[in-house]
């Protein structure tokens, strides 16, 4: 059973950590909770199954192949970096030096927003996502290891690894990590600051459309409310990670995962929400920055 | 502006104001209260189109008492404190009577406020035995309770299916542990001890974690007690894990949605509901009506909602007065024809007869079992 | 230091944006909202959609110009209402106003059906929770977002002692306030280290723990089936069972919660956590005790949410673990933050606000909450300070980024 669990845990931590990179990300760079990704990454799921129906009713191409599975990423992608983009510049740009809760009732109002907007145009109902072409799996002594959950854990790799090399070795990712660190300085020395932050929210809302993408192959079921949940659980991931570092994210997004699906195997599955915080908060005493957090030491 | 116009506007507004109490004066209220809109929405709709066609048929025939009837809609979106506050509406706009809540937690709390306000209520959908049992006069519910629904599936699973490694999962709601743990209870008088009983949450999605461990106690079925969405997934989640038990699941699992979602791995479910209404004679005008007017099949509530629409306007026409006491006075002494047969209410304002029966998903339907 | 930005939208053509604005809504609502099967797609709706957002941005164009052709007309309408107000209650004795204000809430009512007065006394219940919120987030800066845990505690706390131990309301209430108290002090324990955001995320996850565990506990709480048969109050006799008798009760509340909280707000503990609010390190650098300081603001805070909670589970009879979400918590915060954090009007009206709209709003139904979470984006936008800014916090507005207060700034008085 381990072994099942562990593969459990890493396939939703991976979930976890796609969409806590966004929130990570977006809070390195302007210190604000961003409630309404929780949302972007619902956007996404659903605009999966709108891809995939407006494909297969234009008969541009069959439900299981690679390339219907492909472009109902790329265009969940585009469509929430869309969004992402066009909430920055709505509901946050203008409270940039607002105090500091100000943004954050302003997430909120957006997240509720958003929430109804899909209901009325979706629909309350749960809705299936299309039956794709991942069948099949590895089985092993104890469990079975599903070739979603494979594709799922495979395409957060390689999103993350792609993000940690856009950071790190392009011109744009020196300008956001520069934005980040002092937005002041990162203006005097030419960087667009407005620009960068468009960028930042854009790649944390793509990322978080890819997850509601493979969310809906791999639950098959979506509605407007899994945004809300799987907020507070990304949430939850950012910080134990520590709050504005991308690897922190990745990091406690599948630690997450795993706690959650350890406790809920082995302790009891009514309380592994209880056991996820209270390891939380743990680390937090011990690590008040979170497991990679940087080091705020107080200056005087 | 001269005082001429400050006239007119204050005539106008009588004269509007006027007509408007003339017109309530000529009308009776009914409330209908559910959660109409949020995440249960869809079971909020049945309970809507239900009333809907019930008072669209009084209405052909000139109302009640010479009135036409009106609907006043009540949303609580299943929270219990916003049912307190449509109730505290409802008594206020005087209205002769409420269709509702669907959920027992929201059902309850406003059974207080109905009785303290003389108002009838009539719910459709909430299966808690709580809900009866503190003998208020006013409460009714056209549909069973949980205690007859989990001992009608527990029976099943033991005598039909003739399984005694049983798990038992629930969604931690008052439905959902109630009906899990009626189940439970049953089975243990058959000396039969569940090898899992644990509680899932409403709205997550990701349930193999919990079914991996109960997959470890080798279970022949599992019962589950909760709504449809959880249903569909812990169905398939079993399935793409390996798993070879029989699932069962109560009321809230019968919907279309269960099937078309879950696909393949639904077949050879098992889920307690109320008698084929299709072979109920006295549905099918009610069934062909509905199809015609909303042009989608009855859900699983529909009827019930229309049939409890009908029992209150009839009491309503039959007393020939809109007094609470007195038409839950008639409601508990008449024998009922209605959409679901013959109805009878007991003392608590339960149905004498228990209504549910098993279904299975074959052949993607669902199949009444003989 | 407002960020330079080369991408300004052309403020030149104002009518080229709204146009470009109404295509790009609409193409992002198109995905959402069109119909395969229906005719032409069902691109009916995206293209409401984009009338609707030109519409809006003719309407801005308008203002702005007609803001532009009367100036001071205009200034003087929009103008901060809280200062409004108080230029113009500044000739009248402060007292007389709020006797005036406690006639009405004493009389009004009188004349009000159950309904109005049910919502009213929701209202004082959320007034009472956003004023104890307030202390922990306004005057504090403690961002706490499980709030909703110390007013499931009192309700709880009275549910189980009324239904099992058959205590009185009376009892009760002291005993629920010192209980949530209690928690607040534990929920502070392990926080006191944890900057800003990492305190949020714990107090969340305090919350959340606060309601699972309620909704698991069925040998203690009963579980989701809830508490059922809660006692009302009683005096000499009376029961409490008319909604107008809770508006009473809930009404003597609230005016005790306001006394106390305006008491706390000027004492020397207020301004201690007006300090550390504004500047850790620099509070501690002048000797506040950080640790005690936040613990009192817990708990303190917490107690407001206890005496709260009983009131809630003897008035509604009946408790369960729905009623606790960190959907709840989010609710008072925004009644705080719209209100104006810190001024004591200003929170009471954002709570009467958010408790009123959404029920005035009913016939709407359908578009309540779309609207609703709309319009606190819009509120927070045009008016980030809150409605009523606190006079301490409208000051630091006007001088510096009250995030980050400038030490060096003359003009920032405390």
């Amino acid at each position: 059973m381990l072994l099942q669990q562990l593969v459990n845990g890493l396939t939703l931590g991976s979930v976890y950590a796609l969409i806590a990179l966004g929130y990570t990300m977006v809070y390195g760079i302007i210190e604000l909770i961003n409630f309404a990704h929780g949302e972007i990454y619902m956007l996404g799921a659903y605009m999966g199954i709108v891809t995939f129906g407006l494909l297969t009713a234009l008969h541009l191409t069959s439900p299981s192949s690679g390339a219907t599975l492909f472009l109902m990423i790329v265009l969940a992608m585009l469509f929430c970096g869309a969004c992402g983009i066009t909430i920055e510049r709505l509901a946050y740009r203008p409270l940039r030096n607002a105090p500091r809760l100000s943004p954050l009732i302003s997430a909120l109002g957006v997240s509720i927003f958003l929430q109804n907007f899909v209901m009325l145009a979706q629909g309350p109902r749960d809705k299936g996502f299309p039956h794709l072409f991942v069948h099949g799996g590895i089985d092993f002594p104890g469990g079975r290891l599903s070739a979603i959950q494979i594709f799922i854990m495979a395409t957060s790799v390689l999103m993350m690894v792609a993000l940690q090399l856009l950071v790190h070795r392009t011109k744009i990712g020196k300008a956001m990590r520069a934005a980040a660190q002092d937005k002041q300085m990162a203006s005097l020395v030419g960087i667009d600051v407005d620009r960068i932050i468009s960028v930042t929210f854009m790649i944390g809302s793509a990322l978080a459309g890819v997850a509601g993408v493979m969310v809906g192959m791999y639950y098959g079921l979506i509605n407007f409310f899994i945004g809300y949940i799987a907020g507070i659980k990304a949430f939850t991931a950012a910080v134990l990670g520590g709050i504005g570092s991308i690897p922190g994210a990745m990091l406690g997004g599948l630690l997450l995962g795993l706690i959650e699906a350890l406790g809920a195997g082995y302790i009891s599955s009514e309380y592994k929400d209880v056991f996820a915080f209270a390891i939380l908060v743990l680390v937090l005493i011990f690590r008040p920055s979170g497991l990679l957090g940087a080091d705020v030491s107080k200056r005087v | 502006m001269g005082r001429r116009w400050v006239w007119f506007w204050t005539a106008g507004a009588i004269v509007v104001l006027a007509i408007a109490q003339a017109y309530a004066a000529s009308t009776i209220t009914l409330g209908v209260a559910g959660p109409l809109t949020g995440d249960q929405g869809a079971i909020g709709e049945q309970l809507k189109n239900g009333t809907i066609i019930a008072v669209e048929e009084w209405n052909a025939k000139s109302g009640v008492l010479g009135k036409r009837i009106e609907i006043v809609w009540g949303d609580d979106q299943h929270d219990p404190k916003q049912a307190v506050s449509v109730a505290h509406k409802f008594v206020n706009a005087g209205v002769a009577g409420v269709i509702g809540h669907f959920n027992s937690s929201c059902s309850i709390p406003a059974s207080t406020i109905y009785h303290d306000g003389k108002i009838v209520q009539i719910s459709p959908g909430s299966t808690n035995p709580q809900l009866t049992e503190r003998g208020l006069w006013n409460v009714f519910r056209t549909i069973g309770r949980d205690d007859q629904q989990g001992t009608i599936a527990a029976e099943f699973i033991v005598k039909k299916l003739k399984k005694t490694r049983i798990a038992v999962l629930h969604d931690k709601t008052t439905y959902g542990q109630g009906l899990a743990d009626e189940t439970v209870k049953t089975l243990e008088k058959a000396k039969i001890k569940p090898v899992y009983y644990g509680g899932i949450t409403q709205g997550e999605k990701d349930f193999r974690p919990v079914l991996t461990a109960v997959k470890q106690k080798n279970p022949e079925a599992l019962f589950y007690g909760g709504i449809y969405p959880e249903a569909i997934l812990l169905t398939k989640q079993m399935r793409e894990l390996g798993m070879k038990a029989i699932f069962v699941s109560g009321d809230g699992v019968w919907q279309q949605e269960y099937i078309d979602i879950a696909g393949n791995a639904a077949e050879g479910s098992f889920v307690t509901f109320t008698p084929d209404q299709t072979k109920i004679k006295e549905a099918q005008g009610f069934i062909k009506k509905h199809r015609e007017r909303f042009g989608s099949d009855v859900g699983a509530y529909t009827t019930y909602s229309y049939v409890a629409a009908n029992i209150l306007l009839e009491a309503i026409a039959a007393t020939k007065s809109e007094d609470g006491p007195k038409i839950a006075d008639h409601i508990r002494k008449a024998k009922w024809n209605t959409a679901l047969g013959s109805i009878q209410f007991d003392k608590k304002g339960d149905v004498l007869v228990s209504p549910f029966v098993v279904w299975e998903v074959k052949g993607g339907k669902f199949v009444e079992v003989k | 230091m407002k960020c330079p930005s080369r991408s300004m939208p052309l403020h030149q053509r104002p009518l080229l944006r709204i146009v470009l604005a109404s295509v790009w809504f609409g193409l992002l609502s198109l995905p959402l909202m069109m119909e395969l099967q229906a005719p032409y797609f069902g691109l009916g709706r995206p293209l409401m959609v984009s009338a609707v957002v030109a519409l809006i941005g003719l309407l801005r164009v308008l203002a702005l110009q007609w803001r532009e052709a009367s100036t001071g007309r205009l200034e003087r309408l929009l103008g901060a209402s809280g200062s409004a107000a108080r230029h113009l209650t500044e000739g009248i004795d402060q007292r007389l106003l709020y006797a005036l204000a406690l006639a009405c809430a004493i009389m009004i009512p009188l004349g009000l059906n159950r309904y109005h007065i049910d919502v009213l006394t929701q209202v004082g219940i959320y007034v009472t929770l956003a004023l104890g919120l307030n202390i922990v987030v306004g005057l504090a800066g403690l961002l706490d977002l499980g709030y909703i845990a110390f007013y499931a505690v009192g309700a709880y706390t009275y549910g189980l002692l009324s239904t099992r131990v058959g205590l009185s309301f009376w009892e009760v209430l002291p005993l629920g306030a010192l209980l949530a108290a209690i928690f607040g002090i534990l929920l502070g324990i392990p926080v006191l280290r944890l900057r800003g955001d990492y305190l949020a995320i714990v107090t969340l996850g305090f919350g959340e723990m606060i309601r699972i565990t309620l909704n698991n506990w069925d040998s203690f709480t009963r579980g989701p089936n809830g508490i059922i048969g809660i006692g009302r109050p009683k005096i000499l006799g009376f029961t409490f069972s008319d909604p107008i008798h809770y508006y009473y009760l809930i009404l003597a509340i609230v005016l005790l919660t306001i006394f106390v909280v305006d008491r706390l707000n000027r004492s020397r503990i207020g301004r201690a956590w007006t300090a550390m609010r504004d500047d850790e390190v620099a509070a501690e650098a002048m000797g506040i005790d950080l640790m005690k300081t936040k613990l009192l603001a817990f708990s303190l805070g917490a107690t407001w949410a206890g005496f709260a909670g009983v009131f809630f589970a003897s008035k509604m009879t009946f408790i369960s673990p729905e009623s606790f979400t960190f959907f709840e918590s989010v609710i008072i915060l925004c009644m705080v933050v719209l209100g104006g954090m810190g001024s004591v009007p200003g929170v009471i009206l954002g709570a009467a606000m958010l408790v009123i709209l959404p029920e005035m709003m009913r016939q709407f139904a359908l578009y309540r909450m779309l609207i609703f979470g709309g319009a606190m984006v819009v509120m927070m936008v045009l008016r980030p300070q809150g409605l009523i800014a606190s006079p301490r916090r409208a000051i630091a507005l006007r001088h510096t980024d009250s995030r980050r207060p400038s030490v060096v700034s003359p003009l920032h008085t405390p």
